[in-house]
């Protein structure tokens, strides 16, 4: 699958932006959330606002088969919000489609 | 006899110069090696007889060889142009009485033999010091090759300097053997459907040397819920979690606060200095700070008309 406007990533923008707000840390924090019962919800925090996270996010909900949404935070920004345990998912999914870093998931959590 | 008296050092001299010639093509940066081998020899160093005493006897003979080669090479360098000068005419001089000759062929033969013997002998060196040669090399590292040494010194060989030295100073740390840090594991309970308990939470806070306060932070900062020291001081954390949940997130805590991030001791001290905290190691004296634990984004989970209720 590829995604016309993540491609288009341009790394020296991604510095500039990095350093002028500081929520983008550069880690990309990967939570686990328990809800009622067995229920859980994985949320991805930091990911740059470069990216399109309408788009990501319907993607993921595609391929993980499961909903989502993005949520809006004064502090942390944009949130990618998923239902269920998909931080496996996510982080191989970020890392394949070259959006993230290994090295810069950093996954929370039991 | 004049000319046996004229044959016999010149022929010397050849089979040096051939083994000379020898070490020349085979080995180009040996020289360079012996030289600084010799050097605490000099100076009354007690490492080079040692070696000759833990040689195994063929290494033994072979370091001799590549000894006493190494000091022909010192005349012979001298005598070079002469002995080049007097290969021809003793050539020449070859006709000259049957004996002569014999022994002439014989020498030349044995010289021959002499050499493929040392050409192999040196391969074989060559080929032990890079293969096998740990132990041998190792010492000569250690002890010689590092005091005269006047060379520009590979990268392997520094790194391999710096893990003998770190071998024999602690042989415990290195060879995998990390120092066995054991805990009791978490005692986690059910409490009902909602709650989990962490019953020997403060025991383990005891052992880590850590605030439980700091560990509590930690906790639920990770698990992403609320919970709270009961009177029993066990902990009470909201959400069902099993014992391999939280020991994972235990063994996160004391990767990233409890053992050095320099020689992973967990002998260490975490202070709190203008706001960041910072890891003191008592083993080594490392001192670095560490990540503020922060929770993070967290999702309502809740009902929301009740949070509604709340705030408004």
């Amino acid at each position: 699958m590829s995604i016309q406007n993540l491609n288009t990533f341009d790394p020296f923008a991604d510095a500039i932006k990095s350093s002028e707000d500081d929520v983008q840390d550069g880690l990309v924090h990967v939570r686990i959330q328990q809800r009622n019962g067995r229920k859980t919800l994985t949320t991805v925090q930091g990911l740059s606002s470069e990216y399109d996270l309408k788009k990501i996010v319907r993607a993921c909900k595609k391929e993980f088969a499961c909903n989502g949404t993005v949520v809006e935070h004064p502090e942390y920004g944009e949130v990618l919000q998923l239902q269920g345990d998909q931080r496996e998912n996510i982080c191989q999914w970020l890392t394949k489609s070259g959006l993230v870093k290994p090295e810069q998931l950093k996954v929370h959590g039991f | 006899m004049d000319d046996d008296m004229i044959f016999d050092p010149s022929l010397k001299k050849k089979k040096k110069k051939k083994t000379g010639f020898d070490i020349d093509s085979t080995l180009a940066g040996e020289q360079n090696e012996t030289t600084s081998i010799e050097a605490p020899a000099e100076s009354g160093d007690v490492d080079v007889p040692e070696d000759d005493n833990l040689d195994l006897d063929n290494f033994g003979k072979k370091k001799k060889k590549k000894k006493k080669t190494f000091f022909n090479l010192e005349e012979i360098e001298s005598a070079l142009p002469e002995t080049k000068d007097e290969k021809p005419p003793a050539e020449e001089a070859e006709p000259h009485g049957e004996k002569v000759i014999d022994d002439l062929d014989l020498d030349i033969d044995f010289s021959k033999t002499k050499k493929k013997k040392k050409k192999k002998n040196i391969d074989e060196l060559v080929i032990e010091d890079d293969v096998k040669g740990d132990d041998q090399e190792k010492e000569d590292d250690m002890h010689g090759d590092w005091v005269g040494g006047d060379r520009d010194y590979t990268y392997d060989e520094l790194l391999e300097r710096v893990f003998d030295i770190m071998r024999e100073k602690n042989p415990s740390m290195v060879s995998g053997k990390k120092q066995k840090f054991i805990m009791r594991p978490p005692q986690v309970v059910r409490i009902g459907t909602k709650k989990t308990s962490f019953a020997n939470f403060t025991e383990i806070c005891k052992t880590l040397h850590r605030q439980p306060k700091h560990l509590l932070d930690f906790l639920l900062a990770e698990l992403g819920t609320s919970g709270s020291v009961d009177g029993n001081s066990q902990l009470i954390i909201k959400g069902r979690f099993q014992q391999k949940q939280i020991e994972n997130v235990l063994r996160r805590y004391i990767k990233e606060y409890v053992t050095c991030h320099t020689c992973r001791s967990p002998d260490t001290i975490l202070q709190k200095d203008t706001r960041l905290f910072f890891l003191q190691c008592e083993t080594c004296g490392s001192r670095c700070s560490v990540a503020s634990i922060k929770s993070g984004f967290q999702a309502v989970t809740g009902k929301r008309a009740a949070m509604r209720a709340k705030t408004a």
